[in-house]
């Protein structure tokens, strides 16, 4: 046990004193945000250290003139919309690559690869064209409907599909399973936590989407968590913290508690990139 | 791996140095060389051919002053202008039957099946917002004819973006759109200009403010109808004024006055700073200048700010506005003043005022901010000063000339969406600038009145007598004087324009020539606006 | 005799197409047509109603990349990623190595740690607004004078750096996620062996950590990099660009609040299919890092 870590030098209690300190460090924001929303508005210049009361004021102002619940709601949509869809386009094409022979196999393979060295920030300007042109400004469909299928997902479902041993695939073709039998109660299941991971990425990457909601809606209504957040920031004349922290706060918390319910999946989910492929 | 990244970015850094060109990206493309400092872009680009114009004889007939001599000397003497071919594009009335139509009886037709619905964008935030609710919900439930529906924008410049970036199937009936993006819109040709609906009703605009309906009309066409007045205002601690010996009465009007306080407020260890200063373009950067120039009987562009005909290039690489900047930086160095950076909002010169530990005594701007800031002030935001503390003067600027530009927004009619909702969003308009709603809505946020009766009316009337700061923005446009460099530019690009010269007064601020700076940002501007009319 | 395999060859051949059907036209629409599109439109101005454009050849990109804006861009795209990934890559594995013991307490500190994977880019630069914001901000106050007037975020020198401060925190989650997984997948005999050599700490840090740890630092980099290079976000809340462009990137430069060539299509998509090449470039020497410098397990 003592070996199994890197530096048995350090001294315990300079290790513990260290963290410590970092740990404060990375928490000091969040405790300001926090203490600051449960301020009301007349208290902006008080200690911004002390929790001088427990208002829940500034919460109410940011959440209806952030309109957060709809936009929660929005969010919670899109983001789901688009993890289905993308671990759904994922899990098909990657069978494709993964099992069966077709011509011109590499090239389309080389077409996938390619769309991962577009940043999205380049195609915003003619994507929002595009949507806008269908007529689905302020929609679900044009929030969401750019990132409905990803190379990323492809490539990891593939890896875990080709890592599965050759012997499944003759063995179910021997019982009379045809692919979508084998994809279905062969594959996909032996794929499940890279599935879930993947699932998570996409919900994580979504929901904290920023450019792409404040350029495709132009009605508050249809504001993601993220662009209602900087209408609620924008906003502000006066009192200009309270209420943006308030907000912060009310934005924070789904995403927290979800990552909490997620841990694991989230640790492979941020490092499914890590695979060779 | 972090050596490799930091490796390229050294060969891109050498590369950089090596093929950087120097020039503007909004010269991309355009293949003439750069136009020198010397020789403003009178001399014809390839691409504009007859666009060129020439400043001094573009004077339209029976107006009294002529632009380009009496205020910009040098300029006559620019050579190439003498070579330009002389086909001035003059300004001509646009015919009214060529542009969309209106016809307001077409909301008797449709209300007789049903409510119309109006949607309406707007960029009104907080308080503002919240009046602007109430009015128009009391409109709702006033009739039964049009529904008014609302959707807040964010602010001016996402509203202007996500008009230019809709069509007409996303487009609102009504938009609440800025002063300075007056050109823009008509350029889009998408609107029914209001005075279409005027006419067709035999509406009388002889209550709305002159300035107000001059400064939205061009081309003899008034396009759109302006409904919320604001022009930049001087904001002072009368607290700290009393504390420094200074008469909390009488706030200083110039530059110089403007110095001789802040100098006495922190002699006497009243407060830490004079007046703070910022550099936004729709404030204190681009929006001042604008305001400045006016006062000092200067064009901001060509052509009479582009209303006897089209600007080709501007006017404020002059002498005089280098000399009005130098005074401007004098107010950092000797004068007390406090240069706070630039913000978006716009809101930093003021928030300094608010500053705990070393506060500004003064700020210039908006005057609606100031229904927001009294609340801001009766809540507690300044400590120790309440909401009678607050001080609000005229605008002072170099020469102390009365008067300001118009700025704030109007609303525009969208045309294409059927003459029902135009006819509704018409009724709706005449509402929000009735005497009654607009003595309600100038009391309610600051703003200055439309409509010229609405001082004379309560709720306004009593406040303008007990609250003289609330009258200082609507004297300022009553006093300002009918003259034609006392008209907002009319440029399309002057968005884009009033950042470029936001950006050369942020870094004169920060201690950058005033003429070098201005020099440069008016070949950037000359650029902006010959890539607009190619 | 050919029907039987062909006719299975051919359904295969079916259901690939049927297969990646969803995917292509999605990727097609949405990614390979907007950037060839762009690529189309880099070469033309157009005016601010967004209807008349005109052709200026394809030397507009190199006008465009040469000019001063987009050079200052770049170079503010390049320092701030230049600030963000190496300082988050060496507090992420720092804090990785620090936290991976079996002691007390220390799965506190991975959750304080992982916690900031919670925050979006809004999320982020809006707690740090609020330390940064001159007027009332905490850190603001602290760090005094200097700090308060004009403010960090609103002096051209510090600028950067802030927005930069409130990236790396915004990171640390994920990095130290990374990071640990990286440091849970050494297996512990090298350690093991090395111990019994007698490696102290930091020998074994440098010796086996490090190079065991190359993949993950490589992809932790990678992203942290492509992170910064297409950052908006922060840019937005904190900064505007301002003052004076020291914080406008590239994608700021493209779609900022008071970008002068917003209301221009064409020169919007001339840097936006800049900074695609930008980033290609960029990913190619990383790719070729790969395969010299890195060697995988397996």
């Amino acid at each position: 046990m003592a070996i199994s870590g890197t530096s048995t030098g350090w001294p315990r209690v300079a290790r513990y004193a260290v963290l410590t300190l970092v740990a404060a460090l990375v928490l000091f924001p969040v405790y300001v945000m926090v203490v600051g929303a449960f301020k009301s508005g007349g208290q902006v210049l008080d200690d911004p250290l002390l929790p001088t009361s427990v208002s829940f004021d500034t919460l109410r102002d940011a959440w209806s003139a952030g309109k957060l619940g709809r936009a929660l709601v929005n969010s919670t949509v899109v983001a789901v919309l688009v993890t289905v869809a993308q671990v759904i386009t994922a899990v098909l094409s990657a069978y494709a690559f993964a099992y069966l022979r077709f011509p011109a196999k590499n090239v389309v393979f080389a077409v996938f690869l390619a769309t991962l060295l577009v940043p999205f920030e380049a195609t915003v300007v003619v994507n929002r064209s595009t949507i806008q042109d269908l007529g689905w400004l302020n929609s679900y469909q044009g929030l969401a409907l750019p990132f409905l299928a990803t190379a990323f997902g492809t490539f990891l479902v593939r890896q875990v599909f080709m890592q599965l041993p050759k012997e499944l695939r003759e063995a179910s073709q021997m019982d009379g399973l045809g692919h979508v039998g084998f994809l279905r109660e062969v594959a996909v299941p032996l794929a499940r936590p890279t599935i879930g991971a993947l699932a998570l990425f996409s919900f994580l990457s979504t929901w904290n989407q920023y450019l792409w909601p404040t350029v495709v809606s132009t009605d508050d209504d249809w504001n993601t968590v993220q662009s209602g957040l900087r209408a609620l920031s924008q906003a502000q004349i006066d009192k200009p913290n309270l209420v943006i922290a308030a907000g912060t706060v009310i934005v924070a918390l789904p995403i927290s508690v979800v990552l909490l319910v997620f841990q694991r999946q989230l640790v492979r989910g941020l490092t499914a990139g890590a695979v060779k492929g | 791996m972090r050596r490799v990244t930091a490796g390229l970015a050294m060969v891109v850094c050498v590369l950089l140095a090596a093929c950087g060109s120097g020039e503007s990206i909004l010269r991309a493309g355009n293949d003439a060389p750069a136009p020198s400092v010397d020789q403003p872009s009178a001399a014809p680009g390839p691409t504009s051919p007859g666009q060129s114009t020439v400043p001094g004889q573009s004077t339209v007939p029976g107006q009294s002053t002529v632009p380009g001599q009496s205020t910009v000397p040098l300029q006559s003497t620019v050579p190439g202008q003498s070579t330009v071919a002389p086909a001035v594009p003059t300004t001509l009335p646009r015919p009214l039957d060529s542009l969309p139509a209106c016809r307001v009886d077409a909301l008797d037709e449709a209300a007789a099946v049903g409510p119309v619905e109006v949607l309406f964008w707007h960029a009104m935030s907080n308080e503002l917002g919240r009046e602007l609710e109430q009015i128009t919900n009391e409109y709702n439930a006033s009739q039964t004819r049009v529904r008014v529906q609302l959707e807040f924008q964010g602010d001016y410049e996402l509203a202007i973006d996500k008009y230019l970036q809709s069509n007409t199937d996303n487009r609102p009936d009504l938009a609440q759109i800025p002063e300075y993006a007056t050109q823009l819109m008509i350029d889009t040709a998408s609107h029914v200009p209001v005075q279409q609906c005027a006419e067709d009703a035999g509406y009388s605009a002889g209550e709305l403010l002159p300035a107000a309906v001059r400064v939205y009309s061009s081309e003899g066409v008034q396009w759109s109808m302006p409904f919320n007045l604001s022009n930049p205002v001087l904001y002072f601690n009368r607290k700290i004024f009393r504390e420094a010996g200074l008469d909390d009465t009488a706030p200083p009007q110039t530059l110089v006055e403007v110095g001789a306080a802040g100098l006495a407020i922190q002699a006497s260890g009243a407060a830490a700073y004079g007046i703070a200063l910022e550099s936004s373009p729709n404030a204190g950067g681009g929006w001042v200048l604008e305001q400045w120039l006016a006062k000092e009987g200067e064009f901001y562009s060509n052509n009479d700010n582009g209303r006897s005909a089209p600007s080709d290039r501007v006017l404020f690489d002059s002498p005089r506005s280098a000399a009005m900047l130098a005074e401007t930086q004098g107010l950092l160095t000797t004068g007390g003043g406090i240069y706070v950076g630039e913000n978006p909002g716009g809101q930093d010169a003021l928030l300094k005022m608010a500053d705990g530990s070393a506060p500004a005594s003064m700020a210039i701007a908006s005057s609606a901010a100031l229904g927001p800031v009294l609340q801001a002030v009766t809540n507690g935001l300044i400590p120790g000063v309440g909401a009678d503390d607050l001080g609000i003067g005229p605008m002072p600027s170099p020469n102390g000339a009365q008067g300001a530009l118009i700025g704030g927004a109007s609303l525009w009619l969208t045309a294409g969406r059927g003459d029902a909702k135009v006819a509704a969003a018409w009724d709706y308009i005449t509402y929000l600038v009735s005497r009654e709603v607009q003595s309600r809505w100038a009391a309610a946020t600051g703003y200055v009145p439309v409509n010229s009766a609405a001082a004379e009316m309560e709720p306004l009337r009593s406040l303008y007598t007990s609250d003289p700061r609330f009258r200082v923005a609507f004297d300022q446009v009553v006093l300002a004087p009918d003259t034609a460099s006392f008209t907002s530019p009319v440029l399309g690009p002057l968005r884009e324009v009033r950042s470029i010269a936001a950006q050369a007064v942020g870094q004169a601020l920060a201690g950058a020539d005033p003429s070098t700076v201005l020099e440069e940002a008016a070949i950037l501007a000359n650029e902006v606006i010959k890539n607009y009319n190619p | 005799m050919t029907t039987a395999r062909q006719r299975r060859t051919r359904r295969e051949w079916g259901l690939a197409a049927l297969l990646l059907t969803p995917s292509l036209v999605i990727l097609g629409v949405f990614v390979l047509y907007p950037l060839g599109r762009a690529i189309s439109l880099g070469h033309q101005r157009c005016d601010a109603t967004g209807t008349r454009c005109r052709d200026n050849g394809w030397d507009q990109y190199l006008d465009v990349f040469r000019s001063r804006e987009f050079q200052r861009a770049l170079g503010v795209t390049f320092r701030f990623a230049l600030m963000t990934v190496p300082i988050g890559l060496v507090l992420g594995v720092a804090l990785a190595v620090l936290v991976d013991k079996q002691l007390r307490g220390m799965s506190v500190y991975r959750t304080i740690f992982s916690s900031t994977v919670a925050t979006s880019v809004a999320v982020a630069s809006l707690m740090w607004f609020f330390l940064l914001e001159p007027s009332v901000g905490v850190l603001a106050d602290w760090i005094g004078g200097t700090a308060k007037t004009p403010g960090l975020l609103r002096d051209d020198s510090t600028a950067l750096w802030a927005v930069a401060v409130s990236s790396i925190w915004a990171n640390l989650g994920f990095t130290f996620i990374v990071a640990t997984a990286g440091l849970q997948s050494i297996p512990a005999e090298l350690y093991e062996s090395a111990y019994v050599d007698g490696a102290g700490g930091w020998t074994r840090f440098s010796n086996v950590t490090v190079p065991m740890l190359g993949p993950t630092l490589l992809f932790a980099s990678v992203v942290l990099t492509g992170r910064a290079f297409q950052s908006y976000g922060e840019f937005d809340l904190l900064t505007g660009g301002g003052p004076n462009g020291s914080t406008t990137s590239l994608t700021y430069l493209i779609y900022g609040k008071n970008s002068t060539i917003k209301s221009d299509l064409g020169l919007q998509s001339s840097v936006a299919v800049l900074l695609f090449v930008v980033l290609l470039v960029l990913s190619l020497v990383q790719v070729r890092s790969v395969e010299r410098r890195v060697h995988y397990g397996n």
